[in-house]
């Protein structure tokens, strides 16, 4: 080091300090009557300057322009690695920037870390008066709340469409301290009226007008003031990518609030929590509940590796992650092994030149190291590709709108975590493709009579490792692939083609009366059961796959007496809605219209239902106590199940209540019908009917089958990805395997010219060259299939019920695929092999 | 190079000469070069052309220290000094060295 500093501080003062040194010594010689060295200045310059050069830096330069010119002479190398080596790093940074994002990344407020959500009584949302008591209680340094489960009604003066809203308390955008890109943020002084959109929503509906700030937008029938735009990568405190339309304060008296709390500075995620038990305690004995508050206290953090820890969903996620970073590290493995296949071809192609420079007293160190070098600048070129086919996955993953009823954009940047794993993997790709090849040359040029067969033999492993890799990451894709096709002929357990159905946001402050849209639901069913070719039309609160809601609560059974914990998923509709669904009614009956229904409050339970809480006798008719509600529930009808949320769910318990007699206090209902006629004939007259009987609720019409896309979207995803880097794995190992068919055959080009002259048939030279490959394959296949017995164990969390990750089928057609591929990529090498010239071949070398 | 009748330095042998003649202190190129000459009983010659090289090398080790400084002759002249590393590399040369002449003494004394 301190060589270092001494060369780079005094360099310039060394060549003048040399020559009057020098002088001095003359002058001294001189006067003291010695004799005067005749000795050449220059010489004595030239040593000290080779002194004092940064050898090692110069070395390395020079050894990158050596490199670089060497590799401007063999395109096909060049190409092969940028290719590989491009892919293999593009695919693993694009998976790690999606890993980032949803898992690490921190919602848009300042300091997130100090930023947490807060849990009463395990329920995600509390009233607004709880709200209030935590903020004013003064544990924290602020609280906000947010409700992101509207929708809400926008009126472009053309349509009215719905949109995906946030309602906050007004101190929401100061306490978290939200970047804003034009305006500013909602301010508790502000009225009700006022609205911050997101970048994306500005950009889409209101073509990116920085004017709009301060004009006026109609939502739910109201004029709202705009007073703010979000940038364009904020993040929200939900994260995955959910980027609600509009913020707005909250309108509606009984929204329930999601509550975050900003720690004061010190305050620990322990220590909120253990205040948030305190506060819920006085809150139980000030303003008791429905539920225990201090019963399911959480203070959890909103990003980073803390969320991770507290929620169940982003373990998986996580995991989910980590397989396809596993999946497409072993395809960047592939990738390096093509590479390191074609330096070792390099390798003995440049032995000559190797020996020579050792022979001219070049350091093997020094070769060692140019070696790497040029293996280096491949990996640079590989890293650069790489990125940019990063850029362009995020920017396709920009713009891709999946089939959710959400918006979700994520936001892909090329941050320093994603820098630093490139850097990372081009590291890792310079040892993996470089280091072997370069020993290897530098071994054989020092004893250059060592068998080439043996050599041969090595890139032959490689080969072998190389097929065995590929049949793991080939058999992960092709179980996602299969898992996909398995979920696509699962029933959800509902009629999916002859169905539609219509998702209604009425505007809140017209229906705040229950009886109106009780009212509302009579008219619209009546209007739209009178439509032609409409065989049945029914309401909900949920149709399954578009929203959901799940309730665990205690039931007493009021014949036995007995308690139990029953968790189930709910659901409010009109008595049609099984017929109309296509959903069998099992035993009893569906709820009946206006004053023929006997009970106060009849329930519809599904077969599950049944046979896991009710079990010990007759269902039908049974009765009992919901919660502390003192009106008995009874049970009139049982039947089939549905899935609920994904097609791969085990059956849940469900239970349906009368629409018509729950207290609903949702502006949201949805009303679905059986066609006679192709659902998507009915779009335009249902929209009609819906549109004259409220014109200003927001309406969205589609097909039962064209909205339950959500349900499929984790297999599809999951099929995509996997079965894309499948197929990618297999292609990197196919080219390598042609590589060396193609190198092997070269070598031999002698060796099968003798063959030939001696006699022997041209088709079994092709046949050996194919048996040879097929040799490999079979090595490579057997290993393979070993190693993905095993290692795809793990991942049957992901699949389906009833999907076995053991089941021979996928083994079996994944070693199919590869060794048709595998001998397709051998057949030209062998066709060269059959024809070669006897002749031109015995002359060659 | 000029030539000379004073045998051949063994490579590393001049460095442990100009640490051990730079022991009294601070000198010129020139001086160490007469020092050496002197200590040697006028056997061995340090030509210039060997001994700024070794000079600067050592500099650059951190064996020896540089400065400019006024000559006895009043003239500006380069001094070098040994550091404690110099010191420390000196002893160890010494070391090596008296191991290595007493070997090759103990070889040259007895008959094959």
């Amino acid at each position: 080091m301190p060589r270092l500093f001494l060369k780079l501080f005094r360099r310039r003062s060394m060549e003048r300090d040399v020559s009057a040194e020098l002088a001095f010594h003359r002058d001294m010689a001189a006067a003291q009557g010695n004799p005067i060295p005749m000795g050449n200045t220059t010489v004595v310059q030239e040593q000290a300057r080779d002194l004092w050069r940064f050898t090692r830096i110069e070395n390395l330069w020079r050894d990158v322009v050596y490199g670089a010119r060497s590799l401007r002479r063999s395109p096909a190398l060049v190409v092969t690695a940028l290719l590989s080596l491009g892919l293999g790093i593009g695919i693993n940074t694009g998976i790690f920037s999606m890993a980032v994002e949803f898992l690490l990344s921190q919602p848009s407020v300042t300091n997130p870390g100090s930023v947490v959500s807060l849990r009463l009584g395990g329920n995600s949302h509390a009233n607004k008066e709880v709200v209030d008591s935590v903020r004013a209680s003064g544990l924290f340094q602020d609280v906000v709340g947010e409700n992101e489960e509207v929708f809400i009604n926008w009126n472009d003066g053309a349509d009215t469409r719905q949109i995906f809203c946030v309602q906050t308390t007004g101190n929401y955008f100061a306490a978290l301290g939200v970047p804003i890109a034009y305006g500013r943020g909602i301010l508790p002084q502000d009225p009700d009226e006022v609205a911050v959109l997101s970048n994306h929503f500005w950009r889409s509906r209101l073509r990116g007008d920085p004017a709009v700030v301060g004009r006026t937008i109609r939502l739910d029938g109201r004029p709202y003031t705009v007073v703010g735009i979000l940038p364009a990568d904020y993040r929200s405190l939900v994260g995955f990518g959910l980027s609600p339309d509009v913020y707005v304060p909250r309108y509606l008296d009984d929204t329930r609030l999601a509550m975050y709390a900003r720690l004061k500075p010190g305050m620990t995620i322990g220590q909120a929590g253990a205040g948030l038990l305190t506060i819920a305690r006085r809150l139980d004995q000030v303003m008791p509940g429905p539920f225990p508050y201090a019963q399911h206290i959480q203070a959890a953090a909103v990003g980073g590796m803390d969320r991770i820890k507290t929620e169940t969903e982003m373990q998986t996620i996580g995991l989910f992650f980590i397989t396809l970073l596993v999946v497409v590290g072993l395809v960047l493995l592939i990738a390096c092994v093509n590479v390191a296949g074609m330096l070792l071809a390099r390798g003995s192609a440049r032995r000559q030149e190797l020996a020579i420079r050792l022979s001219l007293g070049a350091g093997r160190s020094r070769l060692f190291q140019q070696l790497l070098v040029e293996t280096a600048l491949l990996a640079l070129l590989g890293t650069a590709f790489g990125l940019m086919l990063r850029q362009a996955m995020a920017a396709a993953i920009e713009l891709y709108k999946p089939p959710l009823p959400i918006p979700i954009h994520l936001h892909l940047t090329l941050d320093w975590r994603i820098t630093l794993y490139a850097i990372l993997l081009a590291s890792f790709a310079i040892v993996a493709c470089g280091l072997l090849p370069a020993w290897r040359s530098i071994r054989h040029s020092i004893a250059p009579n060592l068998g080439r067969e043996g050599r041969m033999r090595l890139q032959r492993g490689l080969v072998v490792a190389q097929l065995a890799i590929s049949l793991v990451v080939l058999t992960v894709g092709f179980l996602f692939l299969r898992n996909l096709l398995r979920s696509n002929a699962i029933s959800p357990g509902f009629d999916v083609r002859h169905t539609l159905r219509a998702d209604v946001n009425l505007p809140p402050a017209a229906y705040k009366d229950v009886l109106r849209k009780r009212a509302y639901v009579a008219e619209s069913l009546r209007a739209l059961a009178a439509l032609p070719g409409i065989q049945a039309a029914a309401a909900a609160r949920i149709i399954p796959f578009t929203d959901n809601t799940s309730f665990g609560s205690e039931l007493t059974l009021t014949d036995t007496g007995r308690k139990v914990h029953a968790e189930f998923a709910w659901n409010a509709v009109s008595p049609d809605y099984f017929h109309a669904m296509g959903i069998p009614i099992v035993r009893g009956r569906t709820f009946l219209a206006g004053s023929q229904e006997t009970a106060a409050r009849p329930v519809v339970v599904n077969r599950t239902f049944a046979a896991r809480y009710l079990a010990d006798r007759e269902p039908l008719g049974r009765t009992f106590f919901w919660g502390f509600d003192k009106t008995p529930v009874r049970i009139v009808g049982i039947v089939e199940g549905t899935k609920t949320l994904s097609i791969g769910e085990d059956p849940r318990p469900q239970i349906y209540e009368d629409l018509s007699k729950i207290d609903n206090d949702r502006a949201r209902l949805q009303f679905v019908l059986r066609s006679a006629t192709p659902p998507g004939t009915q779009l335009q007259a249902v929209r009609a009917t819906l549109r004259r009987v409220e014109p200003n609720a927001g309406l969205e019409v589609e097909t039962l089958y064209s909205s339950i896309g959500l349900a499929f979207l984790p297999s599809q995803v999951g099929a995509a990805l996997l079965g894309g880097i499948g197929v990618l794995g297999l292609m990197l190992a196919t080219i390598g395997l042609y590589g060396v068919m193609v190198y092997s055959v070269s070598r031999r080009t002698r060796e099968i010219g003798v063959r030939l002259a001696l006699g022997a048939n041209r088709r079994d030279i092709a046949f050996m060259v194919l048996a040879s490959a097929a040799k490999l394959i079979l090595i490579g296949s057997a290993a393979g299939l070993l190693c993905a017995f095993f290692l795809v164990k793990p991942l049957a969390m992901f699949l389906v019920p009833g999907l076995r990750t053991t089941d021979p089928v996928t083994f079996v057609a994944v070693a199919a695929v590869l060794a048709i591929t595998g001998l397709a990529a051998a057949w030209a090498p062998a066709r060269r092999a059959a024809s070669v010239d006897p002749m031109s071949s015995l002359r060659y070398e | 190079m000029a030539k000379s009748d004073s045998p051949m330095l063994l490579q590393g042998t001049l460095d442990l000469l100009i640490l051990h003649a730079l022991q009294r202190g601070a000198l010129h190129g020139y001086s160490i070069a007469q020092t050496i000459h002197l200590l040697s009983g006028q056997a061995l010659k340090v030509e210039e052309g060997s001994l700024y090289p070794a000079l600067y090398r050592l500099e650059l080790d951190g064996a020896i220290a540089a400065h400019w400084g006024v000559s006895e002759n009043n003239r500006k002249a380069k001094y070098y000094e040994i550091t404690k590393r110099g010191k420390k590399l000196l002893a160890a040369e010494q070391e090596t060295w008296s191991r290595l002449s007493l070997g090759v003494q103990r070889v040259l004394a007895r008959q094959p």
